[in-house]
This record gives C-alpha cells, structure tokens and sequence, in this order.
C-alpha cells in the first residue's frame, strides 16, 4: 500500500455549516477540481486519478477530459471513473500505486477531498472490507430514486451487522454515516465530516491526519464498509473551506435549451477548461482566445502555443443582470478581470459571491465552474471568485480537526 | 463622385406589429415615404435598391422586397450590420448613385423582433452578436454587454445614473409628439431612478423596447434631383466604423472606438466639424449609450457629456437637440429600421416640417452603435438651400 502525502479538501460556499449545497455553477467535477488542486499544491507528481462518486455529471460520454484540465494534468493520464460512496473512495487508496490522486465527490451534502499517494507520507494499510446487500435507498439508470424507509433497519442491519462482520477494533472515525452515529461508535473524538459520500472518508483521514490520531478509519454506505488502519507519519492537508452562507435568493426562467455548437465547444475546450492563452513564438502579446494571426504581408500563422494565464486578478468593470434569461438563474454578475502581469482581460461570470455585491477594482481569483448547460452538455470555464470568499476559510467552518 | 439627396423618405410607426408581417410593413414604409416625394415617383423609376435587415423572418429579404414592392426586377442588396445596418444601407446606396452607377435607389430598412416567441427571441439573437463557445453561455445579454461599458463610464466620469435618467425623461418627452413612436408617454427623473432594474446600471427606462417597423428613403444623384423636389435634404457623409467584438479585446470601455472612426469619416467627407451640427439622432439603446455618443462624436469634452444634458442643451428648444424624434427610447429598435428611420426624422428636420422642429435645422447627423459595441454608422445631412456643389 502507498503512503499519504497530501490531502486537500473543498467545500462550496453556499448551505449551513453541517450541510453545503452547491450552487447552480457548480457540480460534483468542479468540486472534484476544487479539491484535487488544494492537494496538488504540495506540488508532487501524479500519474493516474481515481475519481469516485455518486453524481457524476455524466453518465454516457465522459468526465475525464475536464477533470484533467482543470487540474492542471497531462491528457495523457489515465482517468477511473468509480460509481460509490464512503468505502469505494477508501478502496481506492487501499489499492492505490505511488503517485495516484483519488477524488471523492458528493453532491448532497456537498463536498469534495482528494488524496495524493506517494512513497513517503502517511501510513496506511488495508483493514477490513464487507459486501452485504440492504438496499434501502436505490436511484436507478434514469434517475429514479426509491426509499426504502426505515432508518433503525439501515442502523442495525447495514451499520452494526457489517461492523461485527468485519471483525475491526473499536474505529478513530467513522465515514458515511451522521456525526451522533460516528460518536457513538469510536474512541475519542472522531472528526466532525460534512458528507456522507464518496468524499466522506477522505475528509475523515484529513481530519485523524491534522490531530495525529491513528487507529482504524471505517467507510460506510448502507451495509457495505471497507476500513483502513491509519498508523504513524503524516500527510499535509489543504482545506478550501470557507465560511458557509445561505444561497442568494433567485430565479430561474424555464422554457428555453440554451444551444450549443459543439464544434465551436471541442475547438475552445483546452484554451477554455486550461485558462490558457495563444501565444507565438517570437511574441509577448498573448491572445484570448486563442486565434490565427495574418501579417502585414498577408502571411497565416498558425502555430501558436498555449501558454497558462494568470488566475489572479482585478475587476476593471461590471454588471450584473436582474431581467429573466430563459436557462439561467437570475440574478447574476458578470465581470470583465484584468489578469495580474498580463496585458489580459477575461469576461467571466462571478460565482461564490451574492449578485452584485463585486465592485470595480475588487480582487479575485479565477476558477472552473460550470458556466451553464447547454442543450444537455455541462458547459466549463473559469469564474471569478472574490477575494472575500476565499478569506473566510480557516477556524469556524466546524470540520477542522 | 455625384452629389446625392434624399428626397422622399416615410416609415411605418414603431411597435409591436403581431397583426403585420414584414411583407405587410415594406409596402406601408415605401409608400409613406412615396407619399412625401413633392413632385411624386413611380415605382419604376427605381433603379437600385439596398435594404437593412438583421434578421430574417420570413425567409430570403430582398426577394421580399422586391416581391412586396411588385418589383421583380429591381436588383436588391441586402446590408446586415447590426445595429448600424440601417445608415450603413444609406452608405452603400449613397456610393452606387454617386459612382454613377444608378440615378435613383431606394434605401430601406426593418426588422421583425416580434415574429420570434419572446422566450426564444434572447437566445436567437444573442447567437448574432456573441462568441459561440466563449460569450454566449455566459449570458451576455444585449444589456449587459453596453452595461459593461456604462458601469465603467459612471465609475470614471462625473455623470451618475441620474443624468441617465435625465436622457430618458428627455427623449420620452420628445416621443409624445411623434405619432411613429411606440412609447409616447412623460416619466421623470423619480419614476426612472425607481424604476425594476434591468441590467445594473439599467432600470427599465434606461432601455428602448424591442419594436418591429420598417423605414424607406428615395435617394437620388443631383443631376435628376429636381424631378423629385425642389427641397432635396443631400447626404454630405457617411462613416462606418468597427472595433473588437469581444469586451475583453477592448482596452478603454468608456468609449466607443467604433463611434469615433465612423465620425471622422463622415465629417471628413462632409468637410464638416461636429460644431456644424444643429439637431442628431444619436444612438439612445440605453441612456448611457447617447452620454458616452456625446464625447464619442465630438458634442462634448470627454466625460463632459454630463453637463450638456444638466443644461437641456441637447433638449429640443437647446442648442444641439438629440433625438428630437424620441430616439430609440421611445420610438423603439428594430435594427435594420433604426438607421433608416433617424434619417426620416432628419429629412423632416431639415425640411422644416418635422413634429418637434428644430428652428433653423441645416445641419443633421444620424448615429447607430452595434454589434457589442463593434460597429458604428454616421450620416451627416445637409438641408435645402444649399446648392449641392
């Protein structure tokens, strides 16, 4: 088994405390996105991604290619799409190679954690791993959820019966499953966890990792677990979690699909899920978008290289719009950044932050949302964050060990 | 190349036509515009013509001209340029009458924004104006896009929202006279700073409404202009400007380059200076839009646009009114007519003969900025009682 090296963590910024939800920008690959940065800033390689979820946005085509620009990855890279929950994401690391970034993400409650493996680290080895089936919640191929309804059945026949089963000591946390029943089953203090899905587990090993606690970690969902025992060293954890807030109020206008080409989506897609410019050998100017230049004599260049952009940067002017856009949750803001060091603009949407609360010269960062879907398809760019969300994270946001 | 007079020129009211196709408003334009030839015109006598339209309706536009006019064999451009089709129709018809090439054209204009189901209407035309994968999603509406460079404009210049809503309590009030206007009704400076937003720093009296008309002009080169009127309006410039299509490729939005190009072409042409000009119809989408054309065709100092509107002197009854004709604030936007339509209002202006005249009218400029911001036309008039040489 490898070693731990960093996790990183994510919350959206909307909900209460115990329960975040994501906004209408944002589903379980942005968070995916969010979370698996927060862990590469350590900046150690990766060579594959395990990415595990039940709310992957789609289920016939794929999510990798997004997934892998908006980390910043080699296309190249091999992508696991795992459909699971709270053991799925333990499983994963359990049999996880060197340098392998796994990602659980969750819709409700909202979340996302990533993990990156390495030679050194935090140890951790495989403990206990039980398949029962008591299926009291099911979502079939189209969506279609039943419940089954009975919470004490799930507790004593899913929870309690597969932790006999599993023959396990008494657990440090327990994933997948609410913080009374948690406490209840563990020695100490176990981390306080905001999901109950494939995210969960991840952030329960951040939370022993950031207190030094070892012992056994248990990953549940209804009465299947899986269990790792988290034994000395340790692994760096990078939380994105600011303060939560209650959503905006807004409105959606239904009636319209808004179109898509999407041979003008696969030309734009690098430049536009990258953050990256059109540059040519020879020039400093960088073009954003992209785009073929002619000379004075009339000569086609084409060959440009697509350099990163700043993801810094300055509101130079906004707006924020308030009339019904049939397809859109109204209201929003758009506004037009100049990057820092660069002698570009971008027009972007704002996320994270209340209709037109950002004001010209406000700081901000740029990052993956998804800016609308389209005829069906998820739709990714970049937004623009203030400076005010991302410096309410740190003390009070309740899940840190 | 030939001097060239406008000298018929009629339109259609302005509104919301659910009950009349563009087939239907053609004909009723070109035939208010017929009626106001002095000496009158058969049909005939046409020999060219160039009609504005954005978007289409109902199929092929100028098979729909010629159709609608019962004129199969007239040969018909059509000009699409967004916001600026209509003077840049006016452009092109001017060059095939001065070059020689034709004696008499007709210049048209419409649009039909009300055939569209207003729920599909944003998105529809939204895909004539924006980039495909990088703008469109993003829901850069029509608003928004001028929005961005108001909100600039507010931030950088002394002019707050109250003298935008000084511009629209202003061409409101110059609406009420004009029987083509669609909104023909005073507000004040309260009702418009109160009024629901739209798109900050819009409230909904800082936008026209979306309207359908359609507008015509008989052009004509100077050698046969007095077997029309003896009281020629002559077209003495005209400009075409463009600028980046995209707000990120534009380095200063607190003006409009497009404007200040299409400008200096037709003032160059008219050997003219914006101190020449005595009435204008200027380009009022959204209030802001006709402050920021102010400083962008040469009326005011930069970000002095504020203090010509605080002094009324942009009011009919001021120095230099602007939108004598309600502008497109009141009369409405129908994009291929708009242009057209400013130069039926200047005909009338300069002929002495309009609703809300303008004493001693010699000089008039037509303004239209479009197309996010990337193209601007100017037509600059000159009045009878000049020679034409």
């Amino acid at each position: 088994m490898p070693n731990v090296a960093a996790i990183g963590t994510y919350l959206p910024c909307w909900g209460i405390p115990a329960r975040r939800v994501v906004g209408d920008d944002e589903d379980a690959i942005t968070m995916a996105v969010e979370a698996g940065r927060a862990a590469l800033q350590s900046g150690a390689g990766v060579e594959r991604v395990v990415l595990v979820s039940r709310n992957l946005p789609l289920l016939e085509s794929s999510n990798a290619a997004v997934l892998l620009a908006g980390l910043g990855l080699d296309p190249e890279l091999e992508v696991d799409e795992r459909l699971g929950g709270a053991p799925a994401t333990l499983d994963a690391v359990s049999s996880a190679r060197p340098r392998t970034l796994i990602i659980g993400a969750d819709l409700e409650p909202a979340g996302a954690a990533a993990l990156l493996t390495a030679e050194d680290g935090l140890r951790v080895r495989t403990a206990a791993r039980v398949a029962r089936s008591l299926p009291v919640r099911t979502r079939n191929a189209t969506g279609t959820v039943h419940d089954y309804g009975d919470p004490r059945l799930l507790h004593e026949r899913g929870l309690i019966a597969s932790l006999a089963a599993a023959w396990l000591d008494t657990p440090a946390a327990v994933a997948g499953v609410d913080h009374d029943s948690a406490n209840d089953l563990c020695v100490g203090n176990p981390p306080r966890l905001p999901t109950t899905g494939a995210s969960s587990s991840l952030f329960a090993l951040a939370g022993m990792a950031e207190a030094g606690t070892t012992g056994p970690l248990v990953a549940v969902e209804q009465a299947s677990l899986s269990g790792i025992t988290v034994s000395h060293g340790t692994a760096s954890v990078h939380r994105r979690e600011p303060a939560s807030r209650e959503m905006p109020a807004g409105g959606y206008a239904d009636g319209a699909q808004i179109p898509i080409s999407l041979a003008a989506y696969e030309r734009a897609f690098e430049a536009k899920t990258r953050w990256e410019a059109g540059k040519f050998a020879g020039s400093d100017e960088l073009d954003f978008p992209p785009r073929y230049r002619v000379s004075n004599d009339g000569d086609l260049a084409t060959l440009y290289d697509l350099v990163p952009l700043p993801r810094v940067g300055t509101v130079y002017t906004e707006t924020t719009v308030h009339m019904p856009v049939p397809g859109l949750r109204t209201p929003y803001s758009l506004v037009l950044v100049e990057l820092d060091d660069v002698e570009v603009r971008a027009l972007v949407k704002v996320t994270g932050a209340e209709p037109g609360s950002v004001a010209i010269g406000d700081r901000g960062r740029l990052t993956l949302r998804r800016v609308a879907v389209r005829s069906g398809v998820p739709d990714y760019s970049y937004m623009f964050e203030p400076e005010s969300v991302t410096s309410s994270s740190g003390p009070g946001t309740g899940f840190a060990a | 190349m030939r001097n060239v007079a406008i000298v018929g020129a009629g339109m259609t009211p302005f509104g919301e036509h659910f009950a009349l196709g563009l087939k239907d408003l053609l004909p009723m334009a070109f035939a208010d515009c017929a009626a106001s030839v002095d000496k009158g015109i058969d049909k005939h006598d046409l020999q060219a013509a160039w009609f504005g339209a954005m978007a289409t309706t109902d199929g092929f536009p100028s098979g729909n001209l010629a159709d609608t006019l019962g004129l199969p064999e007239l040969p018909v451009t059509r000009v699409e340029n967004s916001c600026a089709t209509g003077n840049d129709a006016v452009r092109n018809a001017l060059f095939g009458v001065a070059s020689g090439a034709f004696d008499i054209a007709l210049v048209m204009g419409a649009d039909k924004l009300r055939d569209t189901t207003s729920k599909d209407m944003l998105w529809e035309w939204e895909a004539m104006a924006r980039d495909m994968a990088w703008d469109y999603p993003l829901g850069v509406v029509s608003p928004a896009g001028f929005a961005l460079h108001v909100s600039r404009y507010l931030h950088e210049s002394p002019a707050t929202r109250e003298h935008m809503a000084m511009v629209a309590v202003k061409n409101h009030h110059h609406g009420i006279n004009n029987p083509k206007a669609r909104l023909r009704f005073e507000i004040t400076v309260e009702q418009a700073l109160a009024a629901p937003t739209v798109v900050t720093p819009f409230g909904l009296y800082d936008c026209a409404p979306q309207s359908d008309g359609a507008a015509a002009l008989v052009i004509a080169a100077e050698d046969v202009v007095d077997r029309f009127t003896d009281r020629p309006v002559w077209i003495r410039g005209v400009g075409l400007g463009l600028d980046s299509v995209m707000h990120q490729h534009k380095r200063d939005l607190t003006t409009f380059p497009a404007t200040i190009r299409a400008a200096k072409q037709a003032f160059t042409m008219a050997g003219m200076t914006p101190r020449d000009v005595d009435v204008a119809e200027v380009h009022d989408f959204f209030t802001g839009i006709e402050l920021i054309s102010y400083e962008d065709l040469g009326f005011a100092e930069r970000f002095g646009a504020y203090k010509l509107i605080e002094a009324e002197v942009t009011s009919v009854g001021g120095s230099l009114p602007v939108n004598p004709s309600g502008g497109l604030k009141a009369k409405g936007h129908p994009p291929g007519a708009t242009g057209v339509a400013q130069c039926v209002e200047l005909f009338q202006q300069l002929r002495g003969e309009a609703v809300n005249q303008v004493d001693g009218a010699r000089i008039a400029l037509a303004h239209n900025i479009g197309g996010p911001t990337a193209v601007s036309a100017v037509t600059i008039l000159e009045g009878p009682g000049a020679n034409g040489s």
